[in-house]
């Protein structure tokens, strides 16, 4: 685009030809009234407050969509804008309730500020105002439509940004209004962004409702640690509570868009299982005592089972990957220092010797960039919800994609699906990587001399081929196929060959943290699944669930349960099952009331502050974990805040985790297999404590998918449980398989 | 929901469409199901529609409830659209409606009890130059007078 | 008299291809599946011609049609506006039931002109009648080899079809237009960008109307200068005006630009039981009303009518006597667009509401005595400020109304009722 100047209010300003005037005017810091534009959005033009005047032009025109050209002059503030701006002003309101005072919007409203502004003192309408029924569209999202001043951004935003129309304008003229079609209301992952794209209290968030007023809250950046993303986000806290959660701005992360999984988990942070103060088991009775005695407990429990006869090995220390990158850093310094090498995260893990290894080496924004991507095992839109965001960006500019998977998912944009049974997969990578070599002419690796390629693999290396910019996604529906390990060198092998980059989201939240603060065992160490089977003393646990967090649930139940096993459990909840095991509660802080850092998919390492001091006794894991050491007498633990840990692991080249496991097809299962996926809202503690989001309908979804011919093989029909889930039964997935996205613990999952 | 020949029909207006663009048949589409369930559209009809056309059911309820010619509440077998916009004004429209609102039984809005006739009082039809007028189902009756209401309306069955 | 629409109505089956072709019709149509004409020539016949946009905006043909790049890559649609609904507008139904052979030759010429190789005619949803009559005819023309791809082996291709609307005024706003027959609710597109660049599916799109596209056959049967020598200047050619209200013959006329108003009130038999004449709309429910003395004295073509104080627009030309209540008169429009605005901007959302329901109460003798200065407000803020035309559509009959009429509607505020009907 030229460089061009025009005249804005008598001053010059230089722009690109065709840009929008609103685009200049936001940039120069001149102020222009609006509702409907939106920068992330498309232009509707409609609420026609941005009307300014243009010389040579007979009517006001819209800021939001006119295209400048050079020696454009523009009024902004001129006598025929402001008539023009009064006027839709004078409109907006006559049919605008004047609820203020009970709105949640007061205070953050933008009809509000630009009333005051634009805005007469004395309205001259004395006809009745509309009134708009109520409507309930979910747990999420409060509606006032009477509040409505029908801008459409979150019409909008349903259909460019969320990938799917639940909100639309029905009627027409004064009868227009902004409704969901759907009984269940509105169902997108990323629903809560419409809060806080509505300009008025025509949505606010049910969750907050008549909590507080904004400008009774203190709002801090911090980091929302659900998944991969590490979206921005502001959380907004009040005498010590976090009472709302909103989008942040980072273009290179979320731009300006949270998930809801990261706008409501917040109020699990005041749930009435919150583990609130240490505590300790005497005679297999619970007692609550002071930190210090509940350290000493510990230290105790722990020299007698496994320090002071030297049998540090006999030590197990397990964390969740939803800790900070400072915690998981200071647990593992704290266990190599005592001589232990037994530690793991990677708690969900069937096999850990067919663990994927396969690095990340796309950011965010150029995902958006590539012409072809093929995801593998995956549910993005559910699981990370922001990446395939920038996804569906690559798809809507043209980018073709493909989804391997066991089940066709309801994706938010066109894409093929390839439906396959977990034990296909291997096999038709490895087809895919043996056309690709042979049409670069490249000899041929032994495991691939039998593979004859399906149609599948030669349309998926057509494809690849043919892409110029192409991507693999390689997702968690793997981590626990056989030949996980395998599949995965079979991408970094393919993309090698086809110049594609990879993302490997078969991880999650801050695993990347835990990877490169090496929180995986050396080769002496045992595993997170070797521990179950060796004859363990103690445990130490990091905000550990097992119910939840393991694959061999009940191996690890059985493991820690045993009468002479001490367990130390850093834990931000209780529940009986913790209770059982334990033998030591120790509360720790919870997210946003600690300091730390997640890296996330981009490999930043993103740092935030405590929004709020955790409840009661609980206090920041870091600082337990140093306390601990400092009464182990371990040296070099001598920390005031986590910056100081930060800058200990920030400048260490990550560990690499390379280990060539030599690609094995030969073994192939034909049981039906099943791919068990936590319900995207109770994949971590905080989650599955926040009420909200439990009650929407994704966070309702609890089934175990398979198609006729798979039920029948297994002898099921509707209405029956398969691994303790109602069977749902849909030719959406392939033959021979199960897929289980379930909301609910189950301690049954290691039967496969 | 949608029978195997109103899909037939819809399929004839999807025809005129470039590829893909099949939602341009949706207002026909609402139509022709429409007709066959009692000159009248529900949820679940709208649904069907969206479905048939691939889009989204909210979309297809939007057009459902922007433009005149879909019932949203039962009517009568027959839909009598009586114009009162200016040019029929002028030419005795209110009387004559009065006039068939006393006939029927029924105030405009209305289906009389035997479910055979519903009135409705509409904007311009586009017949100005026949005013006074209306439209029974598809069909355009001009310059009116009681007498030829009557003699109309007593032919309705 | 009906020259050009309306020349073959006095014959038997006017609405058939052989009716048609016997006078001439598609003798162009074949001259250009021959190759005899570029699409240069047929622009500036038009412009020759002074035809202006016939739907009421009255913007020259030839040159809208120049506008359209033709050699831009990939598909140009061409779409006949039949969605007529303006009160006083019923020109374009009797064209489609009459004529529609017109209107497809005259569509066929346009998307030659503009390498538009597919067309639609929106047709207004309760046009029935009209719809099955252009429906026939479009099967006539395919039949008769004269529609459809590669058309006698030649390079030109023209299909077209009808879309069918489904009852709102609206949809006769251009991009309102297209946007219904995208499947979607009929709401104005904010411009630019402008159809000819941006149109249907998103794709170079030329928007005319029906009487437009019907008047282009004969225009190049006959030349341009001959119709433009059947107006006046500025006005070119043969207009169709639909008279309607208090007139003993109400009919639609295709008489010459510029024949006096009074000539026209004659041709429709005069002021019915010999009335007194009040005040004619002379161009549709949105053009500004005018007093009898103004209409007495005014030409019927763009120049003279806008010397008048009103606008052509679409020829709609609504007579009124002097047992016309004006403020009933006026609610009644007001309550149109009140019911038709479509929604989508603030000013006429929230403004044509407000109008009908000043009025309305105004009405039922409840008017204040600042009423009158708020209508003017209220109807001065929605004026300029709306996305389309429906607003100053909605205002400008509220201001003529007042300004013409306002001792009518002190009277009724004052009195609680009409100063007219008693």
């Amino acid at each position: 685009m030229a460089d061009i100047k025009i005249e804005i209010d008598g001053q010059i300003v230089n722009a690109k030809a065709g840009e929008t005037l609103i685009a200049i005017t936001d940039r120069e810091g001149i102020s222009v009234p609006r509702f409907c534009y939106h920068k992330k959005l498309s232009t509707s033009a409609s609420c026609r407050m941005c009307l300014v005047d243009i010389e040579g032009v007979p009517k006001p025109q819209t800021s939001c969509s006119t295209p400048v050209s050079d020696g454009m002059k523009i009024h902004t503030q001129n006598e025929k804008a402001k008539a023009s701006q009064k006027a839709v002003m004078e409109f907006l309101l006559i049919n605008h309730p004047l609820d203020c005072p009970i709105c949640d919007q007061g205070g953050e409203c933008e009809l509000q500020d630009v009333a005051v502004e634009y805005g007469s003192d004395v309205s001259r309408f004395s006809e009745g105002k509309r009134v708009v029924a109520a409507s309930d569209i979910g747990p999420l999202i409060q509606t006032d439509m009477t509040r409505c001043i029908h801008c459409t951004r979150c019409v909008r935003f349903g259909s460019e940004i969320a990938g799917m129309m639940e909100m639309g304008g029905t009627g027409r003229g004064e009868d227009l209004k902004i409704e969901p079609f759907l009984a269940e209301g509105i169902t997108s992952e990323l629903s809560g962004n419409m809060i806080d794209v509505c300009p008025v209290g025509a949505l606010t968030s049910k969750p907050f409702r008549y909590e507080l007023r904004s400008w009774q809250m203190v709002s801090n950046e911090s980091i929302a640690r659900h998944d991969l993303t590490g979206s921005n986000v502001y959380a907004q806290t009040y005498k010590g509570q976090v009472k709302r959660i909103v989008s942040g701005d980072n273009e290179a992360v979320n731009e300006t868009w949270i998930s809801d999984r990261d706008r409501f988990s917040y109020e699990g942070l005041t749930h009435e299982n919150r583990l609130l103060t240490p505590q300790i088991k005497v005679e297999g009775q619970w007692k609550e005592v002071e930190w210090n005695v509940a350290l000493d407990f510990a230290i105790k429990g722990l020299s007698n089972t496994v320090l002071n006869n030297r049998k540090a090995h006999k030590l197990g220390g397990l964390a969740s990957s939803t800790t900070t990158t400072e915690e998981l850093y200071l647990m593992q310094k704290l266990l190599r220092e005592i001589g232990c090498e037994n530690l793991d995260h990677r708690l969900n893990v069937n096999n850990l010797d067919e663990a994927i290894h396969l690095e990340s080496n796309l950011k965010l924004q150029a995902l958006e960039q590539v012409d072809h991507a093929l995801i593998i095992g995956a549910n993005l839109r559910l699981e990370q919800p922001m990446i395939n965001h920038r996804l569906r960006k690559a798809q809507l500019s043209g980018a073709n994609i493909t989804a391997l998977n066991v089940k066709e998912f309801d994706y938010n944009y066109a894409l093929n699906h390839v439906s396959v049974a977990p034990n296909e997969i291997a096999t038709i990578l490895a087809g895919v990587l043996k056309i690709v070599l042979e049409k670069k002419s490249i000899e041929l690796p032994e495991y691939l001399s039998a593979i004859s390629p399906s149609s599948s693999s030669v349309e998926l290396a057509k494809d690849l081929l043919n892409a110029e910019r192409p991507v693999i996604l390689l997702g968690e529906h793997i981590i626990n196929n056989k030949q996980a390990a395998s599949i995965a060198q079979l991408i970094a092998e393919i993309a090698k060959q086809v110049g594609a980059n990879t993302l490997n989201l078969s991880i999650s939240a801050n695993a990347l943290g835990a990877q490169h603060v090496n929180f995986v065992p050396n080769s002496v160490g045992m595993n997170v699944n070797e521990m179950f089977k060796a004859e363990m003393r103690a445990f130490l646990l990091l905000d550990v669930y097992p119910e939840y967090d393991f694959h061999h649930a009940n191996s690890a139940i059985e493991a820690l349960s045993k009468e002479d096993v001490f367990v130390v459990s850093l834990n931000s909840f209780n529940n009986d099952l913790v209770a059982q095991y334990s033998d030591v509660l120790l509360p720790m802080a919870a997210m946003y009331e600690t300091s730390g850092s997640q890296i996330n998919i981009n490999h930043d390492i993103q740092s935030f502050t405590a929004m709020v001091k955790a409840p009661d006794e609980a206090k920041p894991a870091w600082k337990v974990l140093k306390v601990l050491a400092d009464l182990l007498e371990l040296p070099g633990f001598h920390y005031e805040n986590s910056t100081q840990i930060l800058e200990e692991f920030e400048h260490q080249p990550a560990h690499e985790h390379s280990q060539e496991t030599a690609i094995d097809l030969s073994q192939q299962s034909t049981a039906i297999e099943t791919v068990w996926m936590h319900n995207c809202y109770h994949s971590d503690a905080l989650l599955r404590h926040a009420k909200s989001l439990s009650m929407s309908t994704l966070g309702q979804v609890n089934s175990a998918s398979m198609n006729a011919n798979t039920a029948k093989e297994l002898a099921l029909s509707d209405g029956d449980e398969y691994l303790g889930v109602p069977v749902d039964i849909t030719e959406t997935v392939a033959d021979l398989c199960v897929f289980v996205n379930s909301n609910q613990a189950t301690n049954i999952r290691s039967m496969s | 929901m949608i029978s195997d020949n109103a899909k037939k029909q819809i399929d004839h207006w999807i025809e005129k469409y470039p590829q893909g663009k099949q939602s341009s048949a949706v207002m026909e589409a609402l139509k022709i199901v429409q007709a066959e369930n009692d000159n009248q559209l529900t949820h679940d009809s709208i649904q069907a529609v969206a479905d048939y056309l691939n889009m989204p059911g909210i979309a297809a309820a939007e057009v459902a409830t922007f433009y005149e010619n879909y019932n949203h509440k039962p009517v009568g077998k027959h839909i009598i659209r009586f114009c009162h916009n200016i040019s029929c004004m002028l030419n005795g429209a209110d009387d004559l409606i009065a006039h068939l609102e006393t006939k029927l039984g029924v105030k405009t809005g209305e289906v009389t009890k035997d479910g055979l006739i519903s009135v409705k009082k509409v904007e311009c039809l586009g017949a100005c130059v026949g005013a006074p007028m209306f439209q029974i189902n598809d069909k355009y009756y001009e310059n009116l007078t009681a007498d030829k209401i009557d003699d109309i309306v007593d032919g309705l069955q | 008299m009906n020259e050009v629409c309306f020349k073959n109505l006095d014959k038997d089956q006017c609405w058939s291809l052989e009716t048609y072709e016997a006078s001439g019709g598609y003798s162009t149509w074949r001259k250009i599946l021959k190759g005899e004409y570029t699409p240069d020539q047929i622009i500036n016949e038009l412009k020759a011609s002074g035809l202006r946009g016939r739907g009421g905006a009255g913007f020259p043909t030839g040159l809208k049609w120049s506008f359209m790049p033709r050699n831009a890559q990939g598909q140009k649609y061409i779409v006949c506006n039949s969605d007529e609904g303006e009160p006083g507008t019923c020109k374009d139904r009797d064209i489609l039931r009459f004529n529609p052979h017109a209107v497809i030759e005259g569509m066929a010429i346009g998307s030659f002109v503009m390498n538009a190789t597919v067309g639609y005619n929106y047709i207004r949803g309760e046009f029935i009648e009209p719809f099955n009559r252009f429906e026939g005819a479009l099967k006539e023309a395919y039949s008769a080899g004269l529609l459809g791809k590669n058309i006698n082996d030649t390079d030109v291709s023209f299909d077209l079809h009808a879309h069918l609307g489904a009852g709102a005024y609206i949809c006769g706003e251009e991009t309102a237009l297209l946007e219904s027959i995208e499947g979607k609710k009929g709401q104005p597109r904010f411009k630019p960008p402008f159809p000819a660049n941006v149109g249907l599916f998103g794709r170079p799109t030329t928007i005319n109307n029906t009487e437009s596209f019907a008047s282009v056959p004969d225009i190049m049967i006959n030349g341009g200068q001959w119709f433009a020598d059947l107006g006046v200047e500025n006005s070119g050619g043969t207009k169709l005006f639909s008279v309607s209200g208090h007139v003993n013959n109400p009919a639609n006329f295709e008489v010459s630009m510029g024949m006096p108003f009074s000539e026209l009130l004659e041709l429709a038999g005069g002021m019915r039981n010999g009335a007194k004449l009040k005040a004619v709309i002379p161009g549709g429910s949105s053009t500004p009303v005018l007093t009898a003395e103004a209409a007495m004295g005014m030409t019927m073509d763009y120049d003279g009518i806008d010397k008048a104080g009103s606008m052509l627009g679409a020829g709609s030309v609504i007579v009124m006597d002097d047992s016309t209540c004006m403020v009933e008169a006026l609610t009644r429009l007001a309550h149109f667009y009140y019911d038709e605005s479509c929604g989508q901007c603030t000013p006429c959302r929230e403004g044509t509401g407000w109008l009908y329901r000043v009025l309305k109460r105004i009405m039922d003798g409840k008017g204040k005595a600042d009423d009158i200065e708020l209508l003017l407000g209220v109807q001065e803020k929605i004026m300029g400020n709306t996305i389309c035309a429906l607003g100053d559509a909605a205002a400008m009959p509220v201001e003529s109304f007042l300004r013409n009429f306002r001792e009518e509607f002190e009277y009724y505020i004052e009195h609680k009722k009409s100063m007219v009907k008693g």
